[in-house]
């Protein structure tokens, strides 16, 4: 173990030189080198940049914020599907880390962390002075707590376990022994058995939330012991859900000049129409939209909203599932028909039709150039002919497919030019939209449909949250054990370049294999009233709720 | 009378028993059950896995028997469950099985969980029912003088410009359905596409603080679409008063036109349009449902919608309870009015 209080990391110069030399994105080079523990500062200089100041001072103390969103149903966040509810619970179940739009980790929660060269021991340093709001100094006990938490796979709905799996124990299903180290009250040492580049960027995601020691979520509202500035009032779901100023807690964001401006936090449900989002917006009933989705930019602009937008690999997969049986057979286990999905299938009318052009066409693989390791693999070709050839070589020319979509605006639309294509190509295809209520109850489970995924920083994330064998999120049913052996292979290998062999291999799988069909990355927009200012859309949806405020 | 009413009340409580035992075989479906399995447990249970959750949650019991057990009538399930867990339908909330009472269905004034608010189901449709009520006062106080001062005014002559002219209207409002005027008054009033924003085409911040700007939208979609019938109804009764005997006789008096309106002819000519106001109530449940999905007004109707769309089985039975209730009462209470109102019927 190394210390690198002085000199940057080895990898982090070579990651400098990377960016210098356009091999490496400004953004990837952020996220890669402050997830290695080099801060902000220190990382901008690297690039022989200075880093840009942080907005803050033309804010005005206090107020109220009504942000339009859906308002679920609070519950472990570990278990969390959703970034809507951290919005909620972000008032007072904070984060280790932050994930900002240009790339950066900022430290929260921790001090700063430091990872050895081959990135298998990882020493975080809990910052100082923080307390739960009940008056409890906030420990490395209670960092090692959450990280033992988020290992344990016997939890149903855990999905922090997959970002985690590097120090889980496959035969137990918790933390690996030893892989948490406490060393003293305010450090921790995670020792990785293997190298893994990803776990600093898994710590900022949402279901990363740091929950207090004898936390139950059936009673995580009427008792919310948390560390965040923010306490919840009420939430109904469905209705409303309000947070309003813990004045009885001392905030270590305060004295960090962190923000947490607003006296009270509102988020209505207006449920899922965006033309529902416009009435309220135009009767002056709500400030900020969650999220804008494709002509409801445009309509937002109109009315005199200010936008924030952000290029992302945020994305839509329509995806079947390999698994799913229906009439006691197995359509999608074929290769064949997933293959003839994806020939039958254009990706730029699919862009057009569903999210009105405002991305970029993408290739099936869920990895991009906006990832550090893309490897330029070629899309498999649209060829409606040979895909209904092959649909009657598999002899499923007459299988109906039911293609499930949630009753959305861009979901929607998207799914619905993915059927009419099938259906130009000869396929037999049925439409089926399920309201949003309870389209989420069976995500994982339904034999086509759509689900759209969040942006992720590095390249080898989604393909282990979504494709890994068995992964609670695994939706497209995949197994692969070639996959499964590259991937653990990529996530190792902290060179983005080396990386990059590995990572041609595995779009080749997810290509030729015609997992999912995912047609293009979005660039995802909110919107706002005038006078308000942190609402900005957070690339990954992160809530950082503390830094919205009233224009000064 | 009283034995009218008693008998009124046995008809009513008849019906409810009719209703939930219909909603509560629907959504005891398998299918349904199934949906609802994967909603509380988890979303990738195996079939095997749906069944010992529905078994040990009672689930799998015969329709009879669990209709038996929401009603109260049969003692509450108590499982030992395949994980060696017992469950009782009484013990809620980690309470102890010994300590739960042996009955608690909606007898009992238990109305059961609803899956999707997480919350007591009672709870959720006696605050929703508050909603609907302020929406449905607002209506009633448009509606109903609108109606009868458009009824009257159409009545009065008969075949006259000002009776041309209201029918046309009256006939226009009742047939335009609330899901065309409402979506037409939040396109012109509630956005600036027309130059006459005016009002505000969402009701949410009316659930809280309803005022004249963002309710009333809503309340005249609901009122114009009951007012054209009433109207009709009322101008139909008036012009048929209006050639009675007596009003002729008033008139060789010398009394003059209005005092002939008001003294003489209103009391009659409201008999009728009385009973249709009250049966109206059933039609503006309907209407309700459409136009608080439209203006996201989150009262009885919202609540509906979302309960069937989510097969959350207790609370849809307490909504058609109450439902069934309010449709029942008013008419027994156009039936009594009537009585009062026009003196040659008797309730025996």
């Amino acid at each position: 173990m190394t210390k690198h209080d002085q000199s940057p990391h080895p990898i982090a110069l070579q990651y400098a030189r990377d960016a210098k030399a356009g091999k490496l994105s400004r953004r990837e080079f952020m996220a890669r080198t402050t997830a290695l523990g080099v801060s902000v500062t220190a990382a901008y200089g690297l690039l022989g940049l200075a880093a840009p100041a942080r907005a803050g001072a033309h804010m005005q103390q206090g107020g109220t914020v009504r942000m339009q969103m859906e308002v679920r149903a609070v519950k472990d966040p570990r278990a969390f599907d959703w970034p809507q509810i951290t919005y909620v619970t972000a008032g007072w179940l904070e984060y280790l880390v932050e994930y900002n739009n240009d790339g950066t980790f900022l430290p929260m929660l921790l001090e700063s962390w430091d990872v050895n060269d081959n990135a298998t021991v990882y020493v975080l340093n809990v910052r100082q002075g923080v307390t739960w709001n009940d008056g409890t100094p906030f420990t490395a006990q209670d960092v090692a707590r959450n990280i033992a938490g988020w290992c344990d796979t016997t939890v149903e709905g855990n999905s922090m376990a997959a970002r985690f799996s590097a120090i889980i124990d496959t035969e137990t299903g918790q933390a690996l022994d030893g892989a948490i180290e406490v060393i003293d009250d305010h450090t921790i040492q995670l020792n990785l058995p293997a190298p893994d580049i990803t776990l600093i960027a898994g710590m900022s995601d949402y279901p990363a939330a740091i929950t207090p020691a004898g936390f139950n979520p059936d009673t995580m509202l009427e008792n919310p012991l948390g560390t965040g500035p923010y306490l919840p009032e009420t939430v109904e779901v469905g209705i409303k859900a309000t947070l309003v100023r813990n004045e009885n807690h001392d905030w270590w964001g305060y004295a960090a000049g962190k923000g947490a401006y607003l006296d009270r936090i509102e988020y209505i449900d207006y449920g899922t129409d965006p033309s529902a989002w416009v009435a309220a917006a135009a009767a002056d009933e709500v400030d900020i939209i969650y999220e804008t989705v494709g002509d409801f930019v445009e309509i937002f602009n109109s009315i005199g909203f200010e936008e924030s937008s952000v290029a992302s690999s945020s994305t839509i997969c329509i995806r079947p599932n390999q698994r799913a049986e229906i009439d006691g057979m197995r359509p999608y286990a074929d290769k064949r028909v997933r293959q003839a999905i994806a020939m039958a299938v254009d990706s730029a009318v699919c862009l057009e039709l569903g999210y009105a052009g405002r991305g970029e066409v993408a290739r099936n693989q869920h990895v991009g150039p906006m990832h550090p390791a893309w490897a330029d693999v070629p899309a498999m070709p649209h060829d409606p002919a040979r895909a209904l050839e092959l649909l009657q070589e598999a002899g499923m020319a007459d299988f109906e497919m039911d293609l499930i979509s949630i009753d959305d605006d861009w979901r929607k639309n998207t799914t619905d030019a993915v059927a009419a294509q099938l259906r130009d190509a000869g396929f037999n295809v049925k439409r089926t939209v399920i309201p949003g209520a309870t389209f989420w109850n069976d995500w994982t489970e339904y034999p086509f449909s759509s689900t759209d995924w969040n942006h992720r920083p590095i390249d080898t994330q989604t393909l282990g949250l979504a494709y890994r064998s068995g992964e609670a999120w695994n939706e497209s049913g995949f197994s692969n054990a070639e996959f499964d052996a590259l991937l653990a292979e990529a996530n190792a290998i902290p060179d983005a370049d080396s990386r990059r062999v590995v990572m041609q291999r595995l779009q080749e799988i997810m290509t030729d294999e015609g997992v999912t069909l995912q047609p293009y990355w979005r660039t995802i927009y909110r919107h706002a009233k005038p006078g308000f200012v942190g609402w900005d859309m957070n690339i990954a949806y992160l809530p950082h709720i503390y830094k919205i405020g009233i224009a000064a | 009378m009283v034995s009218f009413i008693l008998r009124r009340l046995g008809i009513m409580v008849l019906t409810a028993l009719c209703l939930t035992f219909i909603v509560f075989w629907l959504t005891n479906l398998f299918p349904n059950l199934e949906k609802l399995a994967k909603t509380q447990g988890n979303f990738r249970m195996s079939d095997e896995a749906v069944l010992t959750y529905l078994g040990n949650n009672g689930y799998l019991q015969p329709l009879p028997v669990k209709y038996g057990q929401w009603l109260g009538v049969l003692p509450g399930y108590v499982i030992a469950g395949t994980d060696g867990e017992m469950r009782a339908r009484c013990a809620t909330g980690g309470q102890d099985i010994a300590d739960a009472a042996r009955f608690c269905g909606i007898l009992q004034g238990n109305w059961g969980y609803s899956t999707v608010f997480r919350d007591d189901a009672g709870s959720i449709i006696a605050t929703r029912l508050g909603l609907t009520g302020k929406l449905m006062f607002w209506v009633m106080l448009l509606m109903v003088p609108g109606a009868l001062i458009i009824g009257v005014m159409a009545g009065m002559n008969e075949g006259s410009r000002t009776d041309r002219s209201l029918s046309t209207v009256s006939i226009l409002s009742t047939a335009t359905p609330e899901y065309v005027s409402g979506v037409v008054f939040i396109a012109v009033f509630g956005t600036a596409t027309f130059g006459m924003q005016w009002f505000k085409g969402t009701a949410t911040a009316a659930m809280d603080d309803a005022n004249f700007e963002n309710f009333f939208l809503p309340v005249l979609t609901i009122a114009l679409y009951g007012m054209g019938y009433i109207a009709r109804m009322t101008r139909a009764s008036m012009t048929e008063v209006m050639t009675a005997q007596y009003i002729r006789t008033a008139r060789l008096k010398g009394v003059a036109f209005s005092q002939i309106v008001l003294r003489h002819a209103l009391r009659n000519a409201l008999i009728a349009p009385f009973t249709v106001i009250m049966l109206q109530f059933p039609f503006l449940l309907n209407g309700v449902v459409i136009v608080e999905t439209l203006f996201n007004y989150k009262g009885f109707g919202w609540t509906l919608v979302q309960a069937a769309s989510n097969n959350d089985i207790e609370l849809l039975l307490g909504v058609s309870i109450v439902s069934v209730f309010v449709v029942l009462t008013t008419q027994l209470i156009s039936d009594i009015g009537y009585v009062f109102l026009n003196p040659r019927i008797r309730i025996a």
